[in-house]
């Protein structure tokens, strides 16, 4: 049995790697929204298409960290045939109706997997070198959370020089300040919206299959998920990166801690610390829209 | 000098911007003020702090001498202060009619009576009339907003916020986009109104400010550089400066 | 003058036709259990009525006072569980005194969340609204002690129904809760009709239509946003009262994100912001439901195809249909 340093070393750690998983896909949701206005209620379950996929793929032979990278690749293809069949006519409309329309399409991908993959839970077969544990500070923490922490912090570092010195990275930050000029300088929006509707998918489905081997794969998983993002991103303020950092983390290690201590209505305390924080701060911690 | 309406060192920071820096401006109870400057001058930010849209880094806005600083906007349009925008802000979808009435009905009161029918706030009806008939808009009182021609809209933009009874009325940009003939009109109007409340002015069209201001405030890098009547004001090197550059 | 005190563009009252139409309705569904007696239609179109109900208050939020609600059901659900415990633990006969503490708990637990919600923007409060109804859910199906968690609460008595004195039936007879629910649906109807065109409701609109002009008038946005929201949780307490009563359980599953998405349907299938429409909505959806359901598991898929392709194609719903042919027919 560990020792009180190793139970704290464990919450650490766990927090991290459940407020890494949350960042992921926030910051999908975020850069989707800071682009082009929509709120994709279907995030989550294109999340769960991601680890899904990872299963199929893992399941069938394919080594792990290939799965990393193709099952990811799949989900910004459906991301694309969405953006262009049903979300790109819809671009003109008030928000109102793309929020009804993505949520129709979290019901129909929901549907989809139950279809496919039916209602049981599946299990990520991981390669052995990760199965084992660790000793860290007085407790034997699992090599593949530790695995799941580094890759999160890697996703997070490309993210980063993507956007900071990529020239569609820098299209993509302007275009969220300014669309107008953007456009003006003979930048095709509707390629931006598109690109950035399906970096946000990419993202979901490369945190689905991280976050598969952490979790048990079901089809409530998307929308679990779906609701966590949407408290980190209103916490930490609709459309702000930063904010969504801060609040990924501040969430992952609530929900750790809570879950220590009262296991069942874990996220009841969650969502108590999401009310506060927006009875003080009604624009969530670092105010909305700020790209960066 | 403390009129209807001052402001006290006003400054509003945008990141390192200072959008308005450490102004003081004063009007009084009826007569009409123009704010201009070239654009960028920070004269619609100006107007948003005063009508409770942004916050006021530091500063004061006094309103009969009492200070109404980051006081939310629906309770200084109940003390009397109100607004127009540069682009049109109506209710498109409401009636032309419904669209005046509600501004009236939120100044006149009754908005919380649940059971009775809005047709029947007899008051508020008879000022709503009284108020298209005097615009010329009455032809249209049936129409959607957002199926008037666009002079039309202007002039009920404006119509909007007189029905809150204004004691001071700022017009952004009043004439934006209208025609030669319609802007006439507008002026007259504003002169009209000018002559009962305090009206301040944001505008571009220079001949028609110079024409029927009383006062003029000019505006740059969101500080004053200029205040005087018109005459003085188009006499001034350092308001050709601002406009034309230092070479002229 | 008369004209000084007329509304161009708004009918004050109802169009003749309408009243012959709504009479025709009314007394077909109260003749209708007498020629019939088919118990399954009876209990079918209760929970019709039940659920047009619900959807006709979230068309009060979503269609008059522009805030988008996706699991409006939720506060039907909290309501319902209320009077159910009351009548379980706290006194099993006291019908009105557990009909009015189910709908005034969901009042007291709408107005914090409300408060919440209404501070942040308009698409903030939208997926708030979700965060908050899924809370509600975890909590009845987590809370096994008092909820029953998974299997729901059971086992709730059926007071009769006293109205001054006189008894006029067992909340457990599906006439009686038929003839109930008839009543007090058409009552809410009438009444929140009056309220949407009366002065307050005019301020909704206004809000719906451009909030921030409606403040420029010196409407306090927040407040009638909150107070269209409390309307809007009311009415549903009410629905999730008639719901307990008529089906005698409730389960987690009524509180699902699943069948809120069902609710927000009903509003697009009937229309925003017309009242009757959502009423047809619930009970074309209700229908649609009971009869997909039994030929295939998959409703899921299908709701989500129905609502993109509403979406999509009719974002006018039921209600913009039949203004649309009235259209064609003037022209």
């Amino acid at each position: 049995m560990s020792g009180t340093l190793g139970i704290i070393v464990d919450i650490t750690l766990n927090s991290l790697v459940l407020g890494g998983v949350f960042l992921i896909v926030a910051i999908g949701l975020n850069i989707i929204y800071g682009l082009s206005r929509i709120m994709n209620m279907a995030h989550g379950a294109l999340y769960a298409v991601g680890a899904y996929i990872g299963f199929s793929l893992v399941a069938s032979g394919l080594n792990f960290f290939a799965a990393l990278l193709i099952a990811p690749l799949i989900v910004g293809v459906i991301g694309l045939i969405i953006e262009r069949t049903i979300i790109a006519p819809m671009r003109k409309r008030s928000m109102a109706y793309t929020l009804i329309l993505t949520y129709g399409l979290m019901f129909f991908l929901d549907g989809s997997i139950k279809y496919i993959w039916g209602n049981k839970p599946r299990f990520i077969e991981l390669p052995e070198f990760m199965q084992g544990t660790l000793p860290i500070l007085g407790t034997d923490y699992p090599v593949f959370r530790l695995v799941t922490l580094l890759l999160i912090i890697l996703i997070m570092g490309a993210l980063m020089l993507f956007l900071n010195k990529t020239k569609i990275g820098i299209i993509l930050r302007a275009s969220s300040t300014i669309p107008e000029m953007v456009s003006c300088l003979g930048v095709n929006m509707s390629y931006v919206h598109m690109g950035a509707f399906v970096l946000g998918c990419v993202m979901a489905g490369l945190a689905g299959i991280i976050a598969g081997p952490l979790t048990t794969i079901d089809p409530l998983m998307g929308g679990e998920m779906l609701i966590s993002s949407f408290v980190v991103i209103v916490i930490g303020g609709l459309g702000s990166l930063r904010g969504a950092v801060i609040a990924a983390l501040l969430v992952g290690g609530v929900q750790t801690l809570a879950e220590f201590f009262i296991t069942d209505l874990a996220m009841v305390i969650v969502y108590i610390l999401m009310a506060v924080i927006l009875a003080f701060m009604p624009r969530g911690l670092l105010g909305e829209g700020k790209f960066e | 000098m403390r009129g209807l309406l001052c402001t006290q060192n006003l400054c509003c920071q945008f990141g390192g911007v200072m959008a308005t820096n450490d102004v003081c401006f004063s009007v009084d109870h009826n007569g009409l003020t123009s704010i201009i400057g070239p654009n960028g001058a920070g004269k619609t930010t100006f107007i948003n702090i005063v009508t409770g849209k942004i916050g006021a880094s530091s500063g004061k806005v006094l309103f009969k001498e009492k200070d109404i600083t980051n006081t939310p906007t629906h309770e200084l349009v109940k003390q009397g202060i109100c607004r127009t925008f540069q682009i049109n802000s109506l209710f498109e979808n409401l009636s032309v009619f419904e669209n005046l009435r509600i501004a009236r009905q939120a100044k006149v009161g009754g908005s919380f009576r649940i059971f009775s029918l809005k047709q029947k706030l007899k008051p508020v009806i008879k000022d709503t009339w009284a108020m298209l008939e005097r615009l010329g808009l009455e032809k249209m009182a049936d129409l959607p907003a957002k199926n008037l021609a666009y002079g039309d809209q202007r002039v009920l933009e404006v119509a909007i916020a007189m029905a809150g009874d204004p004691k001071i009325l700022f017009l952004d940009e009043p004439t934006a986009g209208m025609s030669p003939s319609e802007t006439h009109q507008i002026a007259e109007l504003i002169r009209d109104l000018a002559n009962d409340i305090s009206v301040v002015l944001v505008e571009h069209d220079m001949d028609m400010v110079m024409r029927i201001s009383d006062r003029i405030t000019v505006l740059q890098d969101g500080c004053i550089i200029s205040e005087g009547t018109p005459q003085e004001i188009r006499n001034d090197q350092e308001v050709k400066e601002a406009y034309l550059g230092k070479a002229a | 003058m008369n004209r000084m005190t007329t509304i161009p563009g708004i009918r004050s009252g109802f169009h003749p036709i309408h009243i012959v139409f709504i009479i025709i309705l009314l007394s077909g569904l109260v003749a209708f259990p007498f020629v019939s007696g088919n118990r399954f239609y009876i209990s079918l179109i209760t929970e019709m009525m039940i659920y047009g109900l619900l959807a006709m208050s979230l068309d009060v939020l979503l269609g008059y006072t522009g805030l988008l609600s996706f699991m409006h059901n939720a506060y039907l659900g909290i309501s319902a569980y209320v009077v159910g415990l009351f009548l379980i633990h706290v006194s099993p006969a006291s019908f009105w005194l557990a009909c009015l503490a189910g709908i005034a708990f969901t009042c007291v637990v709408a107005l914090p969340v409300g408060w919440v919600q209404v501070r942040t923007g308009g698409l903030a409060f939208a997926l708030l609204t979700l965060a908050f109804g899924m809370m509600f859910h975890t909590i009845v199906w987590k809370w096994y002690d008092v909820t029953g968690g998974d299997d729901g609460l059971m086992g709730m008595p059926n007071p009769d129904i006293n109205l001054f004195g006189i008894t006029i039936g067992n909340s457990g007879d599906p006439l009686v809760i038929y003839m109930f629910t008839l009543v007090i649906v058409t009552l809410c109807f009438f009444i929140t009709r009056r309220i949407i065109n009366s002065p307050f409701g005019a301020v909704l609109e206004a809000i719906r239509e451009n909030e921030s002009r409606a403040a420029f008038i010196g409407i306090n946005v927040r407040k009638y946003k909150l107070l269209g929201w409390m309307l809007a949780c009311l009415l549903a307490g009410i629905a999730g009262a008639l719901f307990i009563l008529y089906k005698g359980y409730i389960g987690p599953s009524t509180m699902s994100a699943f069948a809120g998405a069902g609710v927000l349907m009903m509003v697009l299938l009937g229309g925003m912001g017309s009242l009757w429409g959502p009423l047809a909505g619930a009970v074309f959806f209700i229908y649609i439901q009971d009869y997909i359901s039994t030929m295939t598991e998959h409703w899921e898929i299908y709701l989500g195809l129905v609502v993109i392709f509403l979406v999509l194609f009719l974002p006018t719903g039921f209600a913009g249909l039949t203004d649309h042919i009235r259209r064609l027919r003037k022209e």
